[in-house]
């Protein structure tokens, strides 16, 4: 009788420690998987396959980016190191039309900064430069002289568009974008008289002769 | 939310009444586009577009010069988000405007306030200001505030506690007690400018326990020396700057033991001190031979060895000043430039004994150069202004008057396309040849002094009004080859402020008539002896000249109908100098001056008048802040 209880707790004692040798084991199976050539150069192509994130216009539209592009924007990162952007992200307050043109513009400058000719870029580019002026195929040679050149085309658009683009750059805290709209609506202003300033942006003088003429008398006599 | 309701619906508004700027983008989107803008002139233009376009400019404003005090109460309430206002372009400024101005309530966002030359403002106007503006005020500059007394700076000492930045230049009614009193109630000031004033070494007893004071401007206090500098040296002060110069009882032994207490010194002016560098003060530089970037040691006895060890001692030399130091020859200039590669501005005015071997040594070792002075250096030829021009491409600005340059020399300058200042006074070999090379790369040239170079003329200057673009300042005093077409030729220049025309005997009223409709930003205007100016060219400038402050018209033929209408049209003139009118009737000199009423500042007027003209009106003119200088002058026809 003794003997059949001791072989029964042995029984169970030594299944016991083989199922927790073989727990130990697993890691040791996985570690192995990590050395084998084959393995290690699939997991590595699966990080450079880039993340795309989805945007979703006001007017449904969705667009798909990679992330690095996404992510010149500081509104669009801040959502996504929170963990926010899963499911895409919703812009309502940008068109669809605006948004494609704030894309073109992420994706040329990320691009001329990670590498000058990068073929992707160029062909994403030329795919999306349906509205631009024809800017997106200058993905060449680089540097600064280009790429202001490229942005020196990319607004010049109507003054509509452009309006809403320096709205969509406040709202999505793209920096540079921002920069380059309102320093384009100071040069449509430097050097103008008054009315050619109305010409321009199509506003109405809606001051009355006396008030205009005190203004003007203020700009004249009162200061400098 | 209310708030943003109301902005929805004021757009709403503004896009059916037509503005689809400012119905489109918001304040701050308006501000961003306004950082941009920063012309007086684009501004000015921007407030008249539409009542949005005013708002948001008004919101906007950061700084502000008024040129009249009734303007300041309203000028004031329109911009409330002002930071600096300089009221040194408002004449017959007093205590009531000031407080006036101060109630209100602008005042406390104000964080800078000038009020140069104000001679009516006294501690009642700047209690005023101090208890409106006591908040946030940081900057406060008081030059040549003549009624400014002890009183008055001790309101702005309790009134203004964060005080960081005070000038009492030429105050002289200010003394010890005062600084004093400063000193214990603005813990905070790091900038201070007491030059000038008749303060004695208490005062800098008193400076001394201001810890967070860097720079210190003492030009011309008679009574400080060298034991005030040893009570500055064991204070605790930040010293980075000191201005000492034309203190005349300040030797370099006190400048060396102001050396020993204060390590981070970066710039030292001691011009016109006293004449001998002793050797303690110049072993004492390499104790700040990291920091030191500013050394002025004009009118200084210098030698060779002396230069060396300035060069070896202070590597980090930015700019350095040796304006009239005798001794100063090419060996010193070589000695000194060997280890000051990064020196930018070098002033060797007066230094007669250098020649183009200086400019060797300068060009070789002195890469980064942009200002160079060498007035007066007569030796200096164009072969040191090739090397130097080849070498230093970022020459900005270089004074060459009496230097006997040619138009070979100015071809070699021409290469500076990043020049922006060229005084050229008494070149009289340079012609319409060398200044065809200026014009033709030095797009960017601001200041051009041409003072005495009579081989000049109109052909030169067309040249110059078609390639210099920029041009703000040109002095062409006696050249008197220049005539009309001279003139119709600078009418190009929209961005000319200043001109003096001195002498210029051929340009007649049409050539002015021709410069006044061109030139619309003129502010001073010099027409001393222009014997063919009658009223005609008055009238133009009346007509034209908006922007006219300051104007000299002596010696003209203009009579007193002329002078009439000037002085009554020119709501910004504010200067004027009328001595020798032999034209214009004592009721010309009458009518002229009221017509003024109260907008002149400073007046220049043969002596002989000041028995004949009324004393009312010598009163009204006084009372309302106009400045007037009698001055004996024979009258002599030149030329």
């Amino acid at each position: 009788m003794n003997s059949l209880s001791l072989r029964i707790f042995l029984f169970f004692f030594v299944s016991s420690l083989s199922r927790v040798w073989s727990l130990q084991a697993t890691p040791r199976l996985r570690s192995i998987d990590r050395s084998d050539p084959i393995r290690s150069m699939a997991s590595a192509a699966a990080t450079t396959t880039k993340k795309m994130i989805t945007l979703k216009s006001s007017d449904g539209e969705e667009f798909e980016v990679e992330e690095a592009v996404a992510m010149e924007s500081q509104t669009i990162r801040h959502m996504i190191e929170d963990d926010c952007a899963e499911n895409g992200i919703p812009l309502p307050n940008v068109t669809s039309k605006i948004l494609s043109k704030v894309i073109e513009y992420c994706k040329k400058h990320v691009d001329a900064a990670a590498k000058p000719s990068d073929e992707a870029g160029a062909a994403a580019a030329a795919a999306a430069a349906a509205a631009a002026g024809g800017g997106g195929g200058k993905a060449s040679a680089v540097p600064e002289d280009d790429l202001k050149a490229w942005d020196a085309e990319f607004v010049k658009v109507d003054q509509t568009t452009l309006f809403d683009l320096i709205l969509a750059a406040n709202y999505l805290n793209i920096k540079g974008l921002l920069d380059l709209t309102c320093q384009t609506v100071a040069d449509m202003i430097k050097g103008k008289t008054p009315e050619e300033i109305r010409k321009t942006f199509n506003i109405k003088n809606d001051f009355t002769p006396e008030e205009e003429e005190e203004i003007r008398r203020e700009n004249q006599w009162a200061f400098e | 939310m209310s708030g943003d309701e109301e902005e929805e619906w004021g757009r709403r508004r503004r896009r059916i009444a037509g503005d689809p700027v400012t119905a489109a983008l918001s304040a701050d989107l308006l501000a961003l586009i306004l950082d941009r803008v920063a012309a007086a002139r684009d501004r000015k233009a921007w407030r008249l577009v539409s009542r949005g376009f005013l708002r948001a400019e008004a919101l906007h404003r950061r700084a502000l010069r008024p040129l009249r005090r009734d303007a300041l109460p309203r000028l004031l309430r329109r911009f409330p988000a002002l930071e600096l206002l300089d009221l040194s372009a408002c004449p017959a400024l007093d205590d009531a405007s000031l407080a006036a101005a101060a109630l209100g309530g602008a005042g406390r966002r104000l964080r800078s306030v000038c009020l140069a030359r104000a001679s009516g403002v006294g501690w009642r106007g700047l209690e005023a200001a101090a208890v409106a503006d006591a908040a946030g005020l940081r900057e406060l500059l008081l030059d040549k505030c003549l009624g400014v007394t002890d009183v008055g700076l001790a309101k702005v000492a309790v009134g203004c506690p964060a005080l960081d930045r005070l000038s009492v230049k030429w105050c002289l009614e200010i003394s010890d007690i005062g600084i004093d009193l400063l000193a214990k109630k603005c813990p905070d000031l790091r900038s201070l400018d007491i030059s000038y004033i008749k303060v004695t070494n208490e005062s800098l007893r008193s400076i001394s326990s201001l810890r967070k004071l860097e720079d210190l401007a003492m030009v011309g206090c008679y009574f400080i020396d060298d034991d005030g500098m040893r009570i500055l040296s064991r204070g605790c002060n930040s010293f980075q700057s000191i201005d000492v110069s034309r203190c005349e009882n300040v030797s370099s032994g006190g400048l060396a033991s102001l050396l020993e207490g204060h390590h981070l010194l970066r710039s030292i002016n001691a011009r016109d001190c006293v004449s001998e560098l002793t050797s303690c003060f110049l072993s004492k530089l390499s104790v700040i031979s990291n920091t030191l970037n500013i050394l002025k040691l004009d009118g200084f006895q210098l030698s060779v060895s002396a230069l060396k060890i300035i060069g070896m001692s202070c590597k980090n030399l930015v700019e350095i000043g040796l304006g009239k130091c005798k001794g100063v020859t090419d060996e010193g200039i070589s000695e000194l430039v060997a280890n000051c590669a990064e020196l930018r501005t070098i002033n060797l005015v007066c230094c007669h004994l250098l020649t183009d071997d200086a400019l060797f040594s300068i060009a070789n070792n002195c890469k980064k150069v942009e200002c160079l002075g060498l007035e007066s250096c007569s030796l200096i030829t164009e072969k040191g202004l090739d090397q130097l021009t080849i070498c230093c491409s970022s020459v900005k600005e270089l004074d060459l008057t009496d230097c006997n340059v040619n138009d070979a020399g100015l071809k070699c300058m021409s290469r500076c396309s990043e020049l922006t200042a060229l005084k050229l006074g008494l070149c009289a070999s340079i012609s319409d040849e060398g200044l065809a090379y200026i014009g033709s790369n030095c797009e960017k040239l601001q200041e051009l002094d041409l003072y005495r170079c009579t081989a000049v003329t109109d052909n030169g200057l067309a040249a110059i009004a078609a390639g210099c673009k920029s041009l703000k300042r040109l002095n062409l005093c006696y050249c008197t080859q220049i005539s009309d077409t001279g003139m119709k030729h600078l009418s190009c220049l929209e961005e000319l402020t200043d001109l003096e025309l001195r002498g210029l005997v051929r340009v007649t009223s049409s050539g002015i008539t021709s410069l006044a409709m061109g030139c619309k930003s003129l502010v001073k205007l010099e027409l001393k002896r222009c014997y063919s100016v009658d009223d005609a060219g008055l009238w133009a400038l009346a007509r034209y000249s908006e922007n006219l402050r300051q104007l000299t018209i002596s010696y003209c033929p203009v009579t007193g109908l002329g002078l009439c209408n000037l002085l009554g049209t020119l709501r910004c003139l504010q200067d004027v100098k009328l001595v020798h009118l032999s034209w214009v009737s004592i009721e010309g000199f009458e009518l002229a001056l009221r017509a003024s009423c109260g907008r002149l500042k400073k007046l220049k007027l043969l002596s002989g008048l000041q028995e004949v003209l009324s004393p009312e009106l010598l009163q009204m003119l006084q009372s309302r802040g106009c400045r007037i200088r009698w001055v004996d002058k024979p009258l002599v026809f030149k030329g």
